[in-house]
């Protein structure tokens, strides 16, 4: 079928089997391979993007089903070479040590600062117990997520 | 993932229309039709994914939020859309303030990402985590392939269901909200090509018996547009314990929906809803009996552990959840009556 | 060069560096091997086995063909000769696949379907049908069929003996006497086992995420028949190894043999189930330790045996006694050590492969000791501290275990402990504390690299090393940056293509000493030409000068007196591009052509545990306290403290996450994770990531690590040990103790889980 997905600000018209999920779409027919595939089935949070402004995860959904609607991945994160603060945290407090759960964890970390769940340790725990690190760098990642808050602007639009 | 035509459905009549078809009327249950509606799709393209669901069509019902997607609460009780998104359920301060249960069986379920793509009506429907169910290689499923036996029932099934189970299925229902509806008693509200009816959520799921492939009691092309939770005294006096091995992002092991309508220490009216542990979304009207009129207390709360319990079947590896669930169901009681509200 | 060892003041070895590929990491441009662009490629899916013995009559495979976009369909019947079959993570003959129509263990591959897109392979691979000639097969320990081996002392394991240790314990005035299990474990790295290759005339790349660049190479090379210098592999970064992408596997040979079929690149992203069984695991173990021990807490004798499952054609085992022998002072040691054949696909490394499930039975024993004699357990360590090595009386380079206990315990506030279990309390919850013993042998190899240094004060370091999440890219520009006193960002690391200079496999925590010491050996061949330059140049401020006494630092020649040439001026007397040097590094006790087999694919180690000089362990202490609920038993594990001792610690930024999450892999391994095993089929039954328990973000509270300070001038130049492992090794036990402490509960079967405190 063919279709318009709007990534990071930018229509790319598709032409795809209806079978292909959002991180599919991404990774091989956009070229946009931050987003990672850990499990392919929900259980991971590694292919995790802003869909409308909400995290989600791009493995469980169907390329179809966000025809029109704004996706964010984690190339959209940074502004040219200008990096988002939750990027420059995680770099600052070695958040990540593989670097695959990575961009799951940033999109779901400016989420989780988004949605108003920052607000102390043990909320960030729980609003980023959605990303499995394997590698361990959890307690780096609330570090990370507590510095980063409040340098972030508030946000704009739909949350 | 076989091969399947997407449709976008823009309101509910269209919805309706295209999962009404012969041959999705003459399928075998509500979950066999070869029309499928598509909501969050976190449990439908999942099991598309590993082969266990095989649609022939998706319909997408997305659109239909706009019909189905408002959170409404007033002096007669709650009501939820169907395609209210699950985070936005748990956050909702009349939800949270005076149905605290179902908030927090939306607040413990999956991740955030999940609870954000999930619909309300997609959640109550979410399917068992049974790997052998959910690993076609296995021969034995009578759920997934009636007839053919059961691999559960000598096998790994750590996870799976007590209360409820069949000789022919020992399958647990994995969901959390559900078990919360069915404690308050909610009904929900089901459009299909006969028209519109209201049932009981306690109704909704069946139990395995002869036929675990069935499910629900949903006609194929049904569609669930939302539910309805009855006010009453004990709904701010709720709670949801939900045990598991991880702290978060996990099914329960064993979970208790709770309400109570105390008067000073006494039981005016006990709700009880127990999960993680049953073959669908489990209200005990046996373990409600024994508290009502009764004063809260660690031998009451013991008592209707021990109801709750009493037909409870075991299999291997779950021998030690009727342990785990009365304990947990104790444990949610005298919780919920130290509540302050 | 002993005295040039580690840390040099002023210098970057010791200092935190943020990593170098952090950058690339956090915006997406990292490349992992399945995100590298190819053109057009082809979609493999693999079709695996749903028996787990038997052999294969026949498929069925015309639906599957009928599949829009199904290309080739490989099988042992159609490609069946095409390849040599693999070795396993010993070297020695493993399970096979698409060879024959033999069926080893659940899940092994029988079929590679290959299609335009991913959706019709997998679509093409579910319509595949496999007729089986199946075999009841057997599954592990204790089913019918399975075939013990007891294995006896080869070039990688040895099992010591010493005294005699079943009169020792039979005469010992106390006694422990008990059994242990440690379950199957799967590596589970959040990359999956994806594989692209692409051939270019007789050329063959391969795009896989290993921790064995030139492994993968030599292993697909012999498979196929190929020379060597026609086979590339590139992995510039994976997503996780702990020993799951160390050895070769199977599926890499069939990708290649499908993408010359087809005539284009084939790209193979396996699933997450597939994982379990097209790779290695952690095998089940099962333990017998008798300890005997004056009332003192002397130990009198010890004595373990182990049991490890393996698959039925191959031997792979750790033999972690290796380890437990040389832990305590003791007069009466006795080891042995079988492996267990069973229907199963063949175990390999796994995050300190032989400490890990060997370390938990000795520890929680050490632990059960304590209690039965009313010691603390740290005491009970103490007095059985030693600095020799209890086997064979060699000396340890550096044994810094008390240190680690007592700083740990410190910042633990083990004072605070109430020593009776089942005393302490927050409301509802049980609270325990336990510690054990961590350990990890200190291994370096040959290494091999390329350093080039340019007038304007650029370095570049090119090795075929690995990124694994170690660090390894900022670990090298530091060293270079330290050994040439050029800032880190001037220092760009090339790594993750065999195309480079070869390094051992990224296992055994060598990485760190095996690069940095060849990285260190570079700086100074470069150090040196310019120094001898320097001193020869009739003109130069260091002519005539003994070229020993300059020093790189600070972008100059340095000489004594602060004497200062700039280096452009130093590096120019040679070259007006750059000076650039190749470098092997043979670590003492290894055979003089270590290097050269590398080159081979061949890789030796230096081991800690068999050096003919000194005994060469890091150690550490691991604290850990536990809460179980008093009526439903969940078990938390809110905090830990982790106090190592491991040499030079290069990184300390990158250092203290690899720590922490080996701590982290700890409690792990300790509470939540063990592959469920379907003992009728012999199949893993909860092989995905929600059922495969593994902790998340808020499982984990606070995890303290410390580092004590070491310097270990025998251990190797730099004086490093490793730390990638010892971080998970004494944890397992740790938790255990704790638990015991909390509940009064023994559990000496892992993992420890509510059922168990019920």
């Amino acid at each position: 079928m063919e279709l318009t997905l709007n990534i990071n600000g930018r229509d790319h018209r598709l032409s795809l089997d209806p079978r292909t999920t959002l991180l599919d779409a991404l990774r091989d027919h956009i070229g946009l391979t931050g987003s990672k595939k850990g499990c392919d089935q929900g259980q991971c949070g590694a292919c995790t993007v802003h869909l409308e402004g909400r995290r989600v995860l791009a493995c469980l959904t169907l390329a179809a089903t966000v025809q029109g609607r704004p996706v964010t991945t984690v190339e959209g994160l940074a502004h040219g070479e200008a990096l988002h603060p939750m990027q420059a945290a995680f770099i600052t407090h070695d958040a990540f040590q593989c670097g695959y759960c990575t961009p799951g964890q940033l999109m779901s970390a400016v989420a989780c600062v988004h949605e108003g769940h920052a607000r102390n340790d043990d909320a960030i725990r729980e609003y980023m117990s959605g990303n499995l690190c394997r590698c361990g760098a959890y307690p780096k990642i609330v570090a990370a997520i507590r510095d980063a808050a409040p340098q972030m602007a508030p946000k704009t639009g739909r949350v | 993932m076989r091969p399947f035509r997407y449709e976008h459905a823009t309101d509910r009549a269209q919805a309706l229309q295209l999962a009404t078809t012969p041959t999705a009327a003459a399928a075998a249950a509500h979950v066999a039709a070869p029309v499928q509606y598509l909501a969050g799709g976190t449990t439908l393209i999942d099991l598309m994914k590993i082969d266990v669901m095989r649609p022939e069509v998706l319909v997408d019902i997305n659109a239909l939020a706009g019909q189905h997607g408002e959170i409404r609460a007033d002096d007669a009780g709650l009501r939820l859309g169907a395609l209210v998104r699950m985070a936005d359920a748990a956050a909702h301060p009349a939800v949270l303030r005076d149905y605290p249960a179902i908030a927090q069986s939306l607040q413990l379920a999956a991740s955030p990402q999940l609870r954000n793509m999930a619909s309300l009506g997609g959640n109550v429907l979410q399917r068992t985590r049974c790997n052998y169910f959910r690993d076609v290689t296995y021969a034995a499923c009578n759920k997934r392939s009636p007839g053919s036996g059961c691999a559960a029932m000598e096998g790994v099934n750590r996870r799976l269901a007590v209360l409820g189970v069949s000789d022919r299925c020992i399958a647990n229902y994995p969901g959390d909200f559900a078990n919360a509806l069915a404690a308050l008693g909610a009904a929900v509200d089901v459009e299909g090509p006969k028209g519109r009816r209201v049932m009981a959520f306690e109704d909704l799921h069946r139990l395995p018996g002869e036929t675990p492939h069935v499910e629900t009691n949903l006609a194929p092309g049904e569609l669930i547009t939302g539910f309805s939770v009855p006010a009453g005294p004990w709904t701010r006096r709720s709670l949801y314990l939900k045990i598991r091995d991880r702290q978060s992002y996990e099914f329960a092991l064993a979970s208790a929906a709770v309400a109570l309508d105390l008067d000073g220490g006494v039981v005016r009216e006990a709700r009880v809803g127990l999960g993680g542990l049953s073959a669908k979304p489990w209200r005990s009207h046996e373990a409600e009996a024994a508290l009502r009129g009764k004063p809260l207390t660690e031998a009451s709360a013991q008592a209707a552990a021990e109801a709750a319990f009493a037909k409870a079947v075991v299999h291997g590896e779950t021998r030690f959840k009727p342990e785990l669930g009365r304990r947990t169901l104790v444990r949610a009681l005298l919780q919920c009556a130290a509540m302050e509200i | 060069m002993a005295d040039d060892a580690g840390r040099r003041p002023g210098g970057h070895i010791g200092q935190p560096h943020v990593r170098i590929d952090g950058r690339a990491k956090v915006t997406g441009q990292a490349r992992y091997p399945a995100d590298e662009p190819t053109t057009n490629p082809a979609w493999a899916y693999l079709v695996i086995s749903a028996i787990a013995r038997g052999r294969i009559r026949g498929m069925q495979l015309e639906a599957a063909r009928a599949v829009p976009g199904v290309l080739d369909i490989l099988n042992h019947a159609n490609v069946g000769q095409e390849v040599k079959s693999p070795m396993g993570p010993d070297g020695k003959p493993t399970t096979t696949t698409l060879e024959s129509d033999r069926v080893w263990h659940d899940g092994q591959i029988v079929a590679v379907v290959v299609a335009d897109s991913f959706e019709a392979a997998r679509e093409a691979a579910y319509k595949v049908v496999v007729d089986y000639e199946a075999e009841t097969p057997s599954a592990t320990f204790d089913s019918p069929g399975v075939q013990a081996e007891a294995l006896k002392t080869d070039a990688t394991h040895s099992y010591p003996l010493k005294g005699d240790a079943a009169a020792a314990f039979a005469a010992a005035p106390v006694k422990l006497d008990a059994r242990y299990e440690t379950p199957t474990q799967h590596h589970n790295p959040l990359e999956l086992f994806t594989t692209t290759c692409v051939w270019d005339g007789p050329k063959l790349t391969i795009y896989e995420p290993t921790q064995s660049m030139w492994g993968l190479k030599a292993a697909v090379a012999r498979q196929l028949g190929l020379d060597l210098v026609n086979v590339r592999t590139v992995s510039r970064f994976a997503g996780g190894g702990f020993g799951g992408k160390g050895a070769p596997t199977s599926r890499t040979a069939w990708i290649a043999v499908a993408a010359r079929r087809v005539k284009r690149p084939v790209k193979l992203v396996p699933t997450r189930d597939q994982g379990f069984t097209i790779a290695t695991y952690r095998a089940e173990t099962q333990h017998h330790i008798q300890l005997g021990a004056e009332r003192s807490g002397r130990l009198l004798a010890l004595s373990h045996e182990g049991w490890e499952i393996s698959s039925r054609p191959s031997s792979y085992n750790v033999s972690g006694t290796t380890t437990t022998a040389r832990m305590y002072a003791c007069p009466n040691i006795a080891t042995k050590v079988s492996v267990v054949h069973a229907d199963r696909n063949t175990p390999g490394f796994m995050r300190a492969p032989p400490d890990t499930p060997y370390m938990f039975p000795l520890e929680c024993a050490m632990d059960e000791l304590a209690h039965e004699l009313g010691i603390d357990p740290i005491e009970l360590r103490r007095i059985n501290d030693t600095q020799t090595d209890p086997v064979d009386g060699k000396p340890y380079s550096s044994r810094s275990l008390m240190k680690c206990f007592d700083a740990a315990a410190a910042k633990f506030g083990w004072a605070r402990r109430n020593p009776q279990p089942g005393s302490m309390r927050d409301g509802d919850w049980l609270v325990g504390y336990g510690c054990a013993t961590s350990c990890y042998p200190s291994n370096i190899g040959p290494a091999t690299a390329r350093l080039s240094l340019t007038p304007q004060g650029k370095a570049a370091i090119q090795l075929a090393g690995h990124e694994i999440g170690t660090g390894a890219y900022t670990l090298m520009a530091i060293v270079v940056a330290d050994r040439l006193g050029l800032a880190v960002e001037d220092v760009q690391v090339t790594m993750g293509d065999s195309d480079l200079p070869p390094v051992p496999g990224a296992g055994g925590s060598n990485n760190a000493a095996s690069t940095t010491n060849v990285a260190a050996k570079a700086c100074e061949e470069i150090r040196h030409k310019l120094a001898l330059a320097a001193v020869q140049a009739g003109a130069g401020i260091f002519a005539g000068a003994d070229p020993a006494g300059l020093k790189l630092a600070d972008r100059a020649l340095v000489g004594p007196g602060g004497r200062r040439e700039p280096l452009a001026t130093a590096v120019s007397r040679i070259s007006s591009g750059a000076i650039e040097v190749h470098v092997e590094n043979v670590p003492q006790g290894l055979a003089p052509d270590a290097a050269a087999a590398l080159y081979q694919g061949k890789m030796s180690m230096s081991r800690g545990a068999e050096r003919k000089d000194v005994t060469a362990f890091a150690f550490g202490a691991q604290f850990v306290e536990v809460r179980v609920h008093r009526r439903t038993c969940e078990i938390r594990a809110p905090r830990a403290v982790s106090a190592f001792a491991a040499g030079t610690i290069v990184n300390p930024l990158a250092a203290h996450s690899q720590y922490q999450g080996g701590a982290i892999w700890g409690i792990s391994s300790a509470l939540h994770e063990a592959t469920e095993i379907d003992r009728r089929v012999a199949r893993y039954v909860n092989d995905n990531i929600a059922d495969y328990l593994i902790p998340v973000n808020a499982d984990i509270g606070e995890m303290d690590v410390i580092f004590v300070p070491e310097e270990d001038h025998r251990v190797n130049p730099l004086g490093i040990k490793g730390i990638g492992e010892i971080g998970i090794v004494g944890m397992n036990a740790a938790v255990a103790n704790a638990v015991f402490h909390a509940t009064g509960r023994r559990i000496r079967k892992l993992p420890i889980r509510i059922e168990d405190l019920l």
